[in-house]
């Protein structure tokens, strides 16, 4: 990857949340403004032990750069 | 609460309610308001770590998440003004910038900004509180700025509505321009008649252009008159106009302002000479250009403004000399200290103490004036003191022109031809004091014309007051209603800044007196940028609000409501809950950690703010002073607790050993192993339960340093910042330690309002300013029908808060079960659709939520894109989707186009689903079937700079939520009857006050004790630590018990099994008896597990090989038998088999037993010896009286560690012997007491049991463990099976009780909703693929699947908390879960 293509890699995320915890803390984040890239999909799980291997087996399918599981 | 009357069960309260000035219903939390408001003050959440806004919502995560505006009392500044011009909006305003704003907020009281910014005496400065710090702020001349930065004229006009009805205002000085103003903004046809050639009255002809330039004036006169004011000059009263003329040419309403333009005569003779001009009539001259130069000696008579005025004028004119007389001295001088400076600067000679007798002529030509010298008397009626003549001093002076300047009054003769307008004796106009309406019907009258000569701002008062008043009248409406200031206070104002540096007041800059002398160009030149902004900064913003209305204007939900006035309401009540809390202890009273002076001694809940990730870093951790991240942190215990030097707080806070270890370790978590912490303490309080092991793990884990010692002075290092800590090692040795950091962990206390609260109930408080309660009844105050929890009740930390809240709640509710349901209202629902099979029809909704949304994402956009999506057959967007006719207007949309799924893309689903999900229900829809799509919250919100990036995340999370939304199938809830029965197992305290309480409530109880009799543990014990006696309480418990129709008890009896889930429970009960065993079958709808816990039974210390060596309550009963009779010494042994690596906890109630008996054993025998070899000693809470007692007593403490513990060993003749290590000797003891007691540790016994038939679990340590140590300490994971009581840790009587209470709450409130509503995402198992394999059974952390009769898993709906975790698990694919099944999260994969 050229320097020119790092700086305008725009990577695909999916991140996979727990809605107790991990999505009420993105929300905070936008109450608090904290400001982060534009690049995450976030898809809200009830509890990240609804995880299925599958589930990140398939978002590397669709051409996610990086997966972000968070509970 | 401001009070109460009334009794148990009837009580009437009133309490005060203050205004919020924002209406929650409308607020969305977006925070637009606080923005724009120009208001900083520090931040009372963040301890003043940084600053919020005057409209604020306390914290983050605050609830209700609406914005809230702070009102004091009205800013001194404002109140002070005789116009209420919003000098604090203003300044506010200034300081950042924002002139235009500014400019328009002096607009709407003020129409002449320029004008009275140059020429206002300001009582608002003298009023300003900066005054107290160094010098008030410079109000005036920052409104003057404003004026010059911004055109009045670029200003848009106001939108008038224009009505008939026509005015007439007579004279245009300040009250007249003033009034026509207001006026004119109300659509009236305003015409002001002036006398002279020039409008502005004595703004234009009385004061000097050097003071202020006609332009300024001229310019906002124009900007009046573009309101359609017309001004007709030379129309003077009584010659050109009259009133009845005005009257007869339709002038519906009259303003007399005409001012006082008369001067008052000396008096004395020859005031008829030529060369005599009296004082306004030549500043009138000058003006209109009539007088443009001068000669010879002219002297002034008078001492006040016009004087000054004259004087100055006459030197500019050319004069030679100018003298001004004054007949008192300088201090009485009436003239502005300023312009009496100016004049002096000037050259113009002042001579006080000198009145004239007689203007002395030549052939009718001045010459001078005889004088005579004054001296000061007694005070007249002005409280000057009166000049008094000095007999033969009379003297003359020569003179060329003089200005007697002595007063004004309006022209009599004028006003006296006006019939039915009544005069003062002083010549002026009497009118209304707060309408300002004349004796004449529709005439109304202000400015000097009513007042005498005073101050122009007095003047635009008097226009604006009676601008309404004609309003009012040409309404027909009322003219005095609502107009009086009075019941507005001037006491709470925001605290002035301890460290607030003071600053000199700005000086103007000004034109050279040289310069000056050649013409009549302005003087005073203004403040340039940069000094008013550095003044505006001075603002303490007394009232907190300035009131500058910004937020209204930036609220697009039109929430602000800055009307709103605070009220008082009653409640009925049949119980009261006091939870005020407390307040830290203010280190500040401590000199010696010098918490005022060094930045980087930090209190301990600063600390907190200073590494939340929400707080004032941000969660980076640095130190104040620089900003640097610290390598040293210091924790200093016992800052306001145990401590009777600095402060009265002896007891001990009993949450500052944890607070500080766990901030040590979060401190260490953030800086990894670049960071030295250490601890000093005293004892090290670890008493909670899995306290010890954090406490161990902090130790040997993170190296957290904890040494024992006080610390007796912290002074800074020089140049670093650095704090050096000198204190006194455990072997005596002085030492010195360098940090960087130092937090000062403080005690707490009640707060005096608090105090105050309790008196005003008349509950009592005991001598720690603590609520009085007793051990029996934990949470009851002195006064019957209230009760109170949290640390109000005693030191405590949350765990024992939440506990209390539970039992306070049990018991409030007892009085109030009678009355249960009998306020509820049922919502009637329509029939829900049928939308199985039918075509999938979404509608979506995007939310600008004012600009918090459309302000970054193309919303448009957005809504486009959403109509280009598969199934989608409505879009729209809308201001605020969650707004009342937003909502009204889905449910429109979904009946009338059939809408059958519904996705609204706006915040989180975590805030706004519910009201969402109300409305499909309303409108007949499937809650189910509705998806969010989060744009607010992560999107626009933190992608605010790269909005086209921003836009296109909106348009994906809104695709994957269409896409989910068309696979959501409608879900049904289960409702669940909850039987209306409860089981207590255990029936020692806890489980008979559980059982008391659930009984008495109206639930029946099956009370279940292993053993014969009702009292466990109690029996044996004599008294509490407070010394009540527990054997009566115990007993008339017992009695209680037994005789409560609702309780059946069950002694001898074991729980067999259990079945079922919450709200159906079937248990079988084995009874021994002397019938043999029999078996019973309890059907019940909660449990509650109180099966208590026991003394661990000691290997150690000879226990069981000496009759002399006791434990616990062995020692009441040696002492009742007489046996320790004519004993001399006594050693008692802590921490036997607590803190220990087999028992690694602290069993918290052997310190308090131990100090006890040692008291008592003192008291019975003062000479005897006793000892107490301790490792800590625990004497949490209020406890810590009885070790400040028992040292008192000559209690002799000895402490030891873990590796050098004391041991026991019995001489040939049978004597007991001790050896232990004396800790400050350093040095080994030989104790020989006459007997030992061993405080063994408290453990449970058979706990295994019960754990597996509930299906609930246990700790590392044996006891029950709570759903959640903070949240839900009474409560199991699994549902409807409630803790309390020894079995889910070691704790003294009155929180068992206490424990007891609340779990009887928890579980009442459980059997009172009677049926209980299960979500409709659930796991669902197909039989078909199911395969035994028994995964889920195991995985499942609530018990929710189980085999059935078929031998395949199954759900209970009831006990399913719909996490996934089976369905992630299962091996055969049997599994899904509802509303998050594979196929929906797979499509939304899809769509990434």
């Amino acid at each position: 990857m050229t320097e020119n293509e790092k700086h305008n890699w725009k990577p695909k995320i999916v991140a996979f949340l727990c809605n107790w915890c991990s999505y009420g803390a993105a929300d905070l984040a936008g109450v608090s403004r904290l400001q982060y890239p534009p690049y995450i999909r976030p898809i809200r799980v009830p509890c990240t032990g609804r995880m299925d291997p599958k589930f990140i087996l398939a978002a590397f399918r669709q051409g996610a750069d990086g997966i972000w599981v968070s509970g | 609460m401001e009070s109460i009357s009334g009794e148990v069960g009837r009580f009437q309260v009133t309490v005060k309610k203050e205004p919020r000035y924002i209406d929650l219903q409308r607020c969305t939390g977006c925070g637009d308001c606080a923005e724009v408001c120009p208001v900083s003050v520090p931040s009372e959440f963040d301890l003043s770590l940084s600053d919020r806004k005057a409209t604020y919502k306390p914290y983050a995560q605050a609830i209700p998440g609406g914005y809230a505006i702070q009102k004091l009392d009205r800013s001194p500044c404002t109140y002070t003004c005789p116009n209420q011009v919003n000098a604090h909006g203003y300044v506010a305003l200034v300081h950042q910038g924002r002139y235009r704003e500014a400019m328009e907020l002096i607009m709407d009281t003020l129409p002449l900004p320029g004008v009275l910014g140059r020429i206002c005496p300001h009582p608002c400065e003298s009023a300003c509180r900066r005054g107290k710090v160094d010098a008030p702020v410079s109000i005036c001349a920052l409104k003057r700025f404003v004026a010059d930065q911004v055109d009045v004229e670029d200003l848009p006009p106001p939108v008038i509505a224009p009505r008939q009805e026509k005015v007439a205002v007579i004279g245009s000085g300040p009250a007249g321009l003033t009034a026509a103003y207001f006026l004119a903004k109300e659509g009236y046809q305003v015409t002001i008649f002036e006398a002279l050639p020039v409008a502005g009255g004595m703004l234009r002809v009385g004061i000097p252009d050097y003071r202020l330039p006609p332009k300024v004036l001229e310019k906002e006169i124009r900007a009046i008159t573009r309101l359609g004011v017309e001004i007709r000059l030379n129309k003077t009263l009584g010659q050109n106009i009259t009133i009845d003329g005005l009257s007869s040419q339709d002038y519906k309403a009259i303003y007399l302002s005409i001012g006082a333009h008369n001067s008052l005569k000396l008096g004395i003779s020859g005031e008829e000479a030529n060369g005599v001009i009296p004082g306004v009539d030549f500043l009138r001259r000058v003006n209109l250009g009539e007088l443009t130069q001068l000669e010879g000696r002219v002297v002034i008579v008078g001492g006040g403004d016009v004087a000054i005025d004259a004087a100055r004028s006459a030197l500019r004119l050319g004069a030679e000399k100018v003298a001004i007389l004054y007949r008192r001295t300088r201090a009485e001088m009436p003239a502005r200290e300023e312009e009496v400076e100016d004049a002096l600067e000037e050259g113009i000679e002042i001579q006080f103490l000198i009145a004239p007798t007689q203007i002395l002529t030549d052939q009718d030509e001045l010459s001078g004036i005889q004088c005579l010298r004054m001296e000061l008397g007694e005070p007249d009626a002005s409280g000057r003191r009166r000049p008094v003549p000095v007999h033969g001093s009379d003297f003359i002076i020569k003179a060329d022109m003089v200005i007697p300047a002595i007063g004004q009054q309006p022209d009599g003769s004028t006003l006296a031809e006006i019939a039915g307008v009544e005069l003062t004796r002083r010549n002026t106009i009497r009118v209304d004091s707060v309408t300002y309406e004349t004796s004449k019907a529709g005439v109304f009258a202000g400015g000097d014309a009513v007042s005498g000569p005073w101050i122009a701002i007095e003047a635009v008062a008097a226009g604006k007051e009676a601008a309404v008043s004609i309003s009012r009248y040409l309404e027909g409406k009322d003219l005095h209603l609502n107009r009086e200031r009075d019941g507005i206070t001037q006491e709470h104002f925001s605290p002035i800044p301890e460290k607030v540096q003071p600053t000199a007041r700005a000086t103007m800059p000004r034109l050279a007196v040289d310069h000056r002398l050649r013409s009549f160009a302005e003087v005073d030149l203004g403040f340039t940028e940069e000094q008013v902004r550095a003044e505006a900064e001075k603002c303490l913003n007394c009232m907190v609000c300035s009131e500058c209305m910004q937020c209204v204007k930036a609220c697009k939900a039109e929430a602000v409501n800055h009307d709103l006035l605070a009220g008082t309401f009653s409640l009925e009540v049949g119980s009261v809950i006091l939870a005020p809390g407390f307040e830290n202890f203010d280190p500040a009273q401590y000199d010696t950690y010098a918490y005022s002076e060094l930045e980087n001694v930090v209190t301990s809940l600063e600390f907190e703010r200073m590494f939340s990730a929400s707080g004032p870093f941000r969660g980076h951790l640095v130190r104040p002073s620089d900003h640097e991240e610290p390598k040293r942190i210091a924790w200093l215990q016992c800052v306001g607790s145990r401590d009777i030097n600095h402060c009265d707080n002896s007891y001990c806070s009993g949450v500052c050993c944890m607070h500080a270890i766990k901030q040590a370790v979060i401190a260490k978590e953030h800086a990894k192993d670049r960071l030295d912490t250490a601890i000093f303490f005293m004892d090290m309080r670890t008493h909670g339960k899995d306290f010890e092991r954090y406490y161990e793990r902090a130790r040997e884990e993170y190296s957290v340093r904890f040494i024992r010692s006080r610390v007796h002075t912290v002074y800074p290092e020089r140049e670093t910042g650095d704090l050096i800590l000198a204190y006194v090692d455990e072997a005596g040795e002085n030492r010195e330690e360098t940090f960087d950091l130092v937090v000062l962990s403080v005690g707490m206390q009640t707060p005096r309002s608090v105090l105050d609260l309790a008196q005003r109930l008349g509950v009592d408080v005991d001598a720690d300013s603590f609520c009085a309660t007793n051990s029996f009844q934990p949470v009851a105050t002195s006064k019957a029908g209230i009760y109170v929890c949290g640390v109000f009740q005693s030191p405590k930390d949350i765990p024992q808060s939440v506990v209390e809240a539970g039992a306070a709640a049990a018991a409030a509710g007892d009085i109030l079960a009678p009355a249960r349901n009998t306020l509820t209202i049922t919502q009637e629902l329509p029939q829900e659709i049928n939308v199985r099979g039918e075509v999938v029809r979404i509608g979506v909704f995007v939310c600008h939520c004012g600009i918090n949304i459309a302000g970054v994402v193309d919303v448009e956009a957005v809504r486009d894109y959403a109509g280009t999506l598969p199934y989608v057959v409505h879009v729209e967007d809308s201001l605020y989707t969650c707004s009342q006719d937003a909502q009204e207007r889905m449910l429109r949309v979904i009946r009338e186009q059939n809408v059958n799924r519904v996705v609204v893309a706006a915040c989180s689903p975590r805030t706004h689903e519910p009201l969402f999900q109300d409305t499909l229900v309303s409108s007949g829809l499937n809650k189910y079937l509705f998806e969010m799509a989060n744009i607010r919250n992560h999107d626009s919100w933190v992608h605010s700079g790269t909005p086209p990036a921003a836009t296109e995340k909106a348009k994906d999370l809104l695709r994957i939520a269409v896409t989910k939304v068309a696979l959501l199938e409608p879900l049904q809830e289960t409702t669940v009857e909850i039987r209306q029965s409860a089981l207590v197992v255990g029936g020692g305290v806890a489980g008979m006050v559980a059982a008391l309480q659930l009984a008495g409530q109206g639930y029946p109880v099956t009370l279940v004790e292993a053993t014969a009799q009702l009292g466990g543990h109690a029996r044996s014990i004599r008294t509490t630590w407070l010394g009540e006696n527990v054997g009566e309480y115990l007993s008339d418990l017992v009695a209680r018990v037994r005789n409560h129709s609702a309780i059946k008890v069950r002694l001898n009896s074991h729980l067999e099994e259990v079945k079922g889930f919450v709200g159906n429970f079937q248990s079988k009960v084995r009874m021994s008896g002397e019938n043999g065993t029999t078996y019973s079958t309890v059907n019940h709808g909660v449990a509650v597990v109180a099966t208590g816990g026991q003394p661990a039974i000691p290997e150690e210390y000879l226990y069981g090989l000496h009759p002399r060596i006791f434990l616990w309550h062995e020692l009441d009963d040696a002492v009742e038998a007489g046996k320790l009779e004519c004993t001399n010494s006594a050693v008692f042994i802590q921490c036997v088999g607590s803190r220990e690596p087999q028992r690694p906890y602290c069993s918290k109630i052997c310190c308090t037993f131990s100090l006890q008996r040692a008291i008592d054993l003192k008291e019975t025998n003062p000479e005897m010896d006793v000892y107490i070899l301790y490792r800590d000693v625990r004497t949490y809470g209020q406890r810590e009286e009885l070790y400040r007692r028992a040292r008192a007593a000559g209690v002799i403490f000895i402490r030891y560690s873990l590796t050098d513990k004391p041991v026991i060993h019995t001489s040939d003749q049978g004597q007991l012997q001790v050896h232990v290590k004396d800790h400050i000797l350093q040095r080994p003891l030989l104790l020989t007491p006459e007997f030992i007691v061993l405080a063994s540790a408290i453990e449970t016994r058979g706990a295994e049991v019960l754990a597996q038939l509930f299906k609930v679990s246990l700790s590392e340590d044996g006891f029950f463990a709570e759903a959640h140590a903070k949240l839900r300490p009474v409560e199991f994971a699994t549902d409807g099976v409630f803790l309390c009581g020894l079995a889910h840790y070691p704790k003294p009587l009155e929180e068992c009780i206490a424990q007891a209470q609340a779990a009887a709450s928890r579980a009442i409130s459980l059997l009172a909703q009677e049926t209980l509503q299960v979500s409709g995402q659930v796991a669902e198992i197909s039989s078909m693929k199911c395969s035994a394999c028994g995964v889920c059974v195991t995985v499942c952390p609530f018990g929710a699947p189980s085999f059935n009769e078929r031998g395949l898993s199954e759900i209970n709906r009831a006990l399913c908390k719909g996490c996934g975790i089976c369905a992630a698990s299962c091996r055969s694919g049997a599994i899904d879960l509802k509303g998050f099944e594979d196929k929906q999260i797979f499509a939304m994969i899809e769509e990434i």
